[in-house]
């Protein structure tokens, strides 16, 4: 499983979040993320369709799309989230 | 005989040639002359003009003045109706005078009461019309009535914004009702968006510096420049709102502007239930980024400080469209309060401070923490519902009970 972060230094949602995940990646090594500065990624935006920030996309093995999360997410959820689709 | 008659006409027009020589502009006409002003209770130009012409007419005994309060007073606004309809231009905004059939709208001091000063002396010398004098005379009578209906309801109006509360007592809402609502809607204005995204780049960039007094310094002086700017904003709005007067139909579009800005605000608020940002490519953005990143990079501190002001007001700018609607409700409420002038930038300024408080409470923490955060987006949600909710109510009282908001 891989997460794909979308967000930008202006906006006050991805700043909230970025503790939150930094925390989550500390206490889960094996996961897998990638942030992307939505000024900088052009490419990837659109790829994704991003219209909202911040966004989490959820991948599964086969780098294939199956959850999708937009906006604030409390860190429980978050991680209750990971460790349901560990091993997909 | 008909050479007699001319010699007799001859002498008698030398005589009063120089006889109009001698007393030639000191005389003055004996004719009584009416002039007329409809006015409002709580309009800060009519209040100028009455202070005006009270000091003005003593020196013109033969001049009276007639007032009629137009807020109120519904016959008297009829009355305006018909006489502005009868000189031909449908004027809707007060201070309305008339001085020999000549109209004058609005009062701005070093103009119109020049104008008000030559007026009445053209009127003294010659004479002057007065075609509205038998409408005025036709309402008269009703005008007695009136006159009584209006008192106490001017006196009930005021007593009611006296409320007892329990173990304070009696307190006047009047007192309590123009800071409140200057905080709070300082305070939703904060939470817009609009501009904070330029602070927070900024703070970001500065946190990759090593240099704290640096980060100290450029960032206040953004956060102030930012607040000067907007401040200008509001008193240039001010004065533009206090220079034109308080014309009706300026009061109607700036109440159908907070509608729309609230519904959508409001609409927003609902829709945004993630309290994401909005993705957009905005060209400005990329632009206004470079040049931070070329200012803040700066060795010299005063060229960058030169350079953060310039950008400061230059996005403050740029993002005028996007965040002009609650400082000009805001403005437009202040003006409907007849203030003194220091009082109506005291209001602007602690609008202002409320308004900055998000953004000093960011900026401070990152400086402290040296991390960068965020105001949870669940405010900015709340702050949609709350500053939609507000903008709704201000509009539809703009529009329909603006005495409500006559907070002076």
């Amino acid at each position: 499983m891989k997460v794909l972060k979308f967000g930008a230094v202006w906006c006050p949602g991805c700043l909230v979040m970025k503790p939150r995940w930094a925390e989550i990646e500390k206490e889960n090594p094996w996961l897998q993320t990638e942030y992307f500065d939505i000024d900088s990624s052009k490419e990837m935006i659109d790829q994704y369709q991003i219209q909202t920030l911040p966004t989490f996309i959820f991948l599964d093995k086969e780098n294939k799309e199956f959850l999708r999360l937009v906006g604030e997410i409390k860190k429980e959820k978050l991680v209750d989230t990971i460790n349901e689709n560990k091993n997909r | 005989m008909k050479i007699k008659i001319a010699k007799f006409f001859s002498i008698l027009f030398v005589c009063v040639f120089f006889v109009s020589l001698l007393f030639g502009g000191t005389v003055k006409a004996e004719t009584n002359l009416d002039i007329y002003m409809f006015w409002g209770d709580g309009c800060p130009h009519c209040e100028k003009e009455s202070k005006f012409l009270n000091e003005l007419l003593p020196s013109y005994p033969n001049i009276s003045l007639n007032k009629y309060e137009v807020y109120y007073n519904k016959t008297n606004s009829t009355l305006m109706k018909k006489v502005s309809s009868e000189l031909g231009s449908n004027v809707s905004g007060i201070p309305y005078l008339i001085i020999g059939d000549k109209e004058f709208v609005g009062f701005s001091e070093g103009i119109t009461d020049k104008e008000i000063k030559d007026r009445i002396e053209e009127c003294v010398v010659s004479t002057c019309p007065d075609s509205i004098s038998s409408i005025i005379n036709d309402n008269n009578k009703s005008d007695e009535k009136d006159d009584e209906e209006q008192k106490n309801q001017t006196i009930e109006t005021k007593e009611s914004k006296i409320i007892s509360l329990p173990f304070i007592g009696k307190i006047n809402t009047i007192d309590f009702s123009l800071p409140l609502l200057t905080i709070i809607m300082g305070v939703l204005d904060g939470f817009n968006p609009c501009a904070m995204w330029v602070l927070l780049f900024l703070i970001s960039l500065l946190l990759g510096f090593n240099d704290r007094r640096k980060m100290w310094i450029l960032g206040s002086i953004f956060i102030f420049a930012s607040a000067f700017c907007y401040f200008l904003f509001m008193a240039a709005w001010l004065n533009l709102i206090i220079f034109i007067g308080y014309v009706s139909w300026i009061r109607i579009i700036i109440g159908l502007v907070a509608l729309i800005g609230g519904a959508y605000s409001f609409k927003k608020g609902i829709e945004n239930k993630d309290g994401g940002c909005e993705v957009t490519n905005k060209q400005e953005r990329k632009v206004v980024f470079e040049k931070l990143r070329e200012i803040a990079s700066r060795k010299n501190l005063l060229i960058a400080i030169g350079g953060i002001i310039l950008l400061a007001f230059a996005v403050n700018l740029v993002e005028l469209v996007c965040s002009a609607g609650l400082p000009a409700i805001y403005t437009q409420v202040l003006t409907l309060s007849h203030l003194e002038n220091w009082q109506y930038y005291g209001y602007i300024l602690l609008y202002i401070l409320f308004f900055m408080i998000d953004d000093l409470i960011i900026f401070i923490i990152a400086m402290i923490t040296l991390k960068m955060t965020g105001i949870s987006t669940k405010y900015s949600r709340y702050s949609s519902l709350i500053g939609g909710g507000l903008m709704l109510i201000i509009g539809l009282l703009l529009i329909f009970k603006p005495e409500i908001l006559m907070f002076g």
